[in-house]
C-alpha cells in the first residue's frame, strides 16, 4: 500500500504526516511529564517529613546527561549523513547513539540497584539512620568484620539469611480457614514441619469427618478442612434462600394484595422465615472456621518477612501474636526481630521537626534519642558537632550559616572519612583539612561502598523502629517520585533506542529505495530522542542537585 | 524545509557548537551546586539555586528545541502542537496551587 505524504509534504499543513503525528505525540508527552513534575513539586511544597536535598550520588547523574546530550549530538549528525547521502557515517553515528542509550540504562541500573541495597529506618523517636543491613543473628556490635569483611557488601550479605524478619516462639498457629491461602501455607510449611505443629484438639468437621487430636499439619489436612467449611456455608446459604423464598410465597398467599413494606407483612415474614428454617434443621451444617495447631514440643520458632505479617508486639520476651496476610494467627512470645545495620547515615532532622512541633529544645530531644545512647554513635555525632562548629566559623565572614542538613544530618562521606581520627586530632585541623578526609565522588559513585568501607554498627531492637525500608518507592514521597519520574523516562530511552536500531539495523534495503524516505524516519526518530534528552534536562537539577 | 544538502553543511558547526554549549552549561549547573565559591543566596539549597539551577535548565531545553528539534524554523502548525503541549503542562503545574486556597473551606467560593 502506498503511504501518502512520507516524503512530500501535504498541501494543506506544508508538512509531511510523520512530523505532524511525531509533534501531537510529543505535545501528549510534554502534558504527561508536566503532570510528573506537578505531582513532584506538590508533593515537596507540601512534604511533612524534612525533604531529601541533594542526597544523590551527583557522578552518575553527571555522566548520564553527558551520555544523553552526547547522543543528542550524534543523532542529528547521523540525520545529516543521511541527508548528505553518507551510509557509512550514518551507521558509526547511529550506533554511537545505541550504545549511549546502553550506557545510559546501566548506569541507571547501578543507581537502581545501590538503593535498593540500601536500608533506612525510621525509629521510634524519628531519628533516621541509613546504612546497610546485615542478617539476623549475625549482628551483635562487632567490631570485627572478619566473616564478612572481604567481598561484595550486600550481595553476598543475602546468602547469610534474612534481614528484618520477625520472629516468634510459637505456641499456637490459628489457622482461619475462610481465608487461608496456599502461598502462606508454602512460605511456613517448612517450619511448620519443623516445629512439628500438630492438631490441638479434635475438630469435627459438619461433613462427619473428624480430624483426630495430634494430626500432623499438611496442605491437605487444612485443604480438607477449608473444603468442609466452604461446603458448609455454601449449604446453609443455599437452605437460607430456600427458606427466605417458602416464606414469601406463604405471606403472599395469607395477605394477598398487601405491600411490603406493610406491618403485618413483616411481622408475618419474620415469623415464617424462622418456620421454614426450623423445618430445615437438621439439614443446616455447623461450619468449622478455624483450626489450631500447636507444635510438639510447646514452642517452636516461626520467622517471617515483615511482608507477610505484622508483631502485635515487637518487644522480645512478650506475650505477642504474629497476624498474617490470611489471617493466619501466630500466638507466642515474640523472639529477637531486630535489625543489624552498618550505619552509613545519620539524620536527625525529623526529629527536630517533630521537637519543634511539641515545643521541645532539639538539642535536649537529640542528646535523649535513642540512637545516641550507644557509644559509637555518640562518638559519631560528638564528631559532627565539632564539625559544625568549624564550619560556621569558617563561613561566618561571608555572612553564610550552616543550614538544617549541615546541623542535623551526618552523611556517610563523615562517618567513613573521620572513623579513624579521634575528636583530640580533629580538634587541631583545619575546616578544609577535615573536608580533605572524606571519601571522594569516585569512591563513592553510586553511594556508600561497604565492602571497601567499615562501617559503625548498631543493632535496632524491632520496638524502636517505626518504619523501615530500603530506599525504594515505600520510603518515601522523594523517593517515590523519584523512580516513577526516571523509571518513565527510562522507558522513554529504551523505546527510542530500539526505534533508532530498527533503522541503523534494516534501513539499509530502505536507503537503497528512497533514502530520503529513510532521512524522514531518521528525522522523526530523532526528535523524540532529543525530546528524551530534554527531559532529562530538567530531571538532572530537580532530583540531582535541589 | 529548507534542508538542502547545502544548507545542512552549513549547519554542522552549529550543531557542534550547540553541543558544547550544552556539556559546558551541564557542567556549570553542578558547580553551582557543588563549589561553595559559586554559592548564591544563604549557604546550601535555595531559592537563587532553583532559579538558576531552572534557567540554566530552560536554556539547554531552548537550544535542544530550537536547533536539534529544528523549532527555529518549523511550520505554524508545529508551534501550535508544541505550544499548546507545554501551555497546558504548566497548566497541570498551576493546578497544584489550588491547594493553597481550598475551595472548600474558602467561603467566597461557594458564597457560604
Amino acid at each position: 500500500m502506498e503511504i501518502p505524504y512520507i516524503v512530500e509534504p501535504r498541501k494543506d499543513t506544508g508538512l509531511n504526516n510523520s512530523k505532524i503525528a511525531i509533534w501531537l505525540f510529543l505535545a501528549s508527552e510534554v502534558m504527561l511529564f508536566g503532570g510528573l513534575f506537578s505531582g513532584y513539586v506538590f508533593l515537596r511544597v507540601y512534604a511533612d517529613y524534612p525533604w531529601p536535598e541533594r542526597t544523590l550520588p551527583v557522578l552518575p547523574g553527571l555522566i548520564n546527561t553527558f551520555v544523553l546530550i552526547g547522543s543528542s549530538v550524534t543523532v542529528v549528525f547521523a540525520w545529516v549523513s543521511l541527508k548528505l547521502r553518507q551510509w557509512r557515517k550514518f551507521q558509526i553515528y547511529m550506533t554511537i547513539t545505541i550504545v549511549c542509550a546502553a550506557l545510559f540504562m546501566v548506569l541507571k541500573g547501578i543507581e537502581y540497584k545501590a538503593k535498593f541495597a540500601h536500608q533506612a529506618i525510621r525509629l521510634d523517636d524519628y531519628t533516621v539512620i541509613e546504612g546497610h543491613a546485615h542478617p539476623q543473628g549475625a549482628h551483635a556490635d562487632h567490631t570485627d568484620h572478619g566473616d564478612h569483611g572481604d567481598h561484595d557488601g550486600h550481595a553476598a550479605h543475602g546468602a547469610h539469611g534474612p534481614k528484618k524478619n520477625l520472629n516468634i516462639s510459637a505456641e499456637s498457629v490459628q489457622i482461619n480457614l475462610r481465608r487461608v491461602d496456599d502461598i502462606y501455607y508454602e512460605v511456613l510449611g517448612a517450619q511448620y514441619d519443623d516445629g512439628g505443629f500438630v492438631l490441638a484438639d479434635e475438630v469435627k468437621l459438619s461433613g462427619g469427618a473428624v480430624l483426630a487430636k495430634g494430626a500432623k499439619i499438611s496442605k491437605a489436612l487444612i485443604e480438607q478442612a477449608k473444603d468442609d467449611f466452604l461446603d458448609a456455608v455454601a449449604n446453609n446459604s443455599e437452605l437460607d434462600i430456600a427458606a427466605n423464598r417458602e416464606a414469601w410465597v406463604d405471606v403472599r398467599a395469607a395477605l394477598p394484595g398487601k405491600r411490603y413494606w406493610e406491618k403485618d407483612v413483616k411481622e408475618l415474614l419474620v415469623k415464617q422465615i424462622s418456620l421454614r428454617k426450623a423445618e430445615r434443621k437438621d439439614q443446616y451444617r455447623l461450619p468449622v472456621p478455624s483450626l489450631t495447631f500447636v507444635p510438639a514440643s510447646g514452642q517452636a520458632q516461626i520467622s517471617v518477612d515483615p511482608y507477610w505479617g505484622k508483631l502485635s508486639n515487637p518487644k522480645q520476651g512478650e506475650k505477642a501474636n504474629l497476624k498474617l496476610k490470611d489471617q493466619t494467627v501466630i500466638f507466642g512470645i515474640a523472639a529477637d526481630s531486630s535489625i543489624g545495620l552498618d550505619v552509613d547515615g545519620i539524620d536527625f532532622r525529623h526529629t527536630v521537626m517533630k521537637a519543634e512541633e511539641k515545643g521541645i529544645d532539639p538539642t535536649v530531644a537529640i542528646n535523649n534519642s535513642w540512637l545516641l545512647q550507644h557509644e559509637n554513635m555518640k562518638a559519631i555525632w560528638e564528631k559532627h558537632k565539632l564539625i559544625t562548629a568549624k564550619l560556621e566559623e569558617r563561613i561566618k565572614d561571608k555572612g553564610h550559616k550552616p543550614t538544617e542538613n549541615d546541623i542535623y544530618r551526618i552523611n556517610w562521606q563523615e562517618i567513613a572519612g573521620l572513623q579513624e581520627k579521634t575528636i583530640e586530632e580533629l580538634e587541631t585541623m583545619s575546616h578544609a583539612e577535615i573536608l580533605a578526609l572524606y571519601p571522594g565522588d569516585i569512591e563513592g559513585f553510586a553511594g556508600p561502598n561497604h565492602s571497601k568501607i567499615e562501617f559503625p554498627s548498631i543493632t535496632v531492637p524491632r520496638e524502636q523502629v517505626r518504619f523501615e525500608s530500603v530506599f525504594s518507592p515505600r520510603w518515601n514521597t522523594y523517593y517515590a517520585t523519584y523512580f516513577t519520574i526516571t523509571g518513565l523516562h527510562g522507558l522513554h530511552v529504551i523505546a527510542g533506542a530500539l526505534v533508532l536500531a530498527y533503522y541503523l539495523f534494516f534501513g539499509r534495503k530502505m536507503y537503497n529505495e528512497n533514502p530520503e524516505w529513510l532521512a524522514n524516519r531518521v528525522e522523526i526518530g530523532g526528535l523524540f530522542w532529543h525530546f528524551v534528552d530534554l527531559v532529562w534536562i530538567f530531571l538532572f537539577p530537580i532530583l540531582y542537585l535541589m | 524545509m529548507a534542508d538542502s544538502p547545502e544548507a545542512i553543511k552549513r549547519h554542522i558547526k552549529l550543531y557542534l557548537l550547540i553541543g558544547a554549549t550544552l556539556f559546558a552549561c551541564t557542567l556549570l549547573t553542578v558547580a553551582v551546586a557543588k563549589f561553595e565559591f559559586l554559592d548564591f543566596g544563604s549557604r546550601g539549597f535555595g531559592t537563587a539555586d532553583m532559579v538558576i539551577g531552572l534557567l540554566i535548565a530552560l536554556f539547554k531545553a531552548t537550544l535542544v528545541a530550537l536547533i536539534f528539534m529544528h523549532l527555529n524554523h518549523e511550520k505554524k502548525m508545529i508551534y501550535w502542537f508544541f505550544g499548546m503541549g507545554i501551555v497546558f503542562g504548566f497548566f497541570l503545574i498551576a493546578l497544584t496551587g489550588l491547594a493553597f486556597s481550598d475551595p472548600i473551606y474558602f467561603e467566597g467560593f461557594f458564597g457560604r
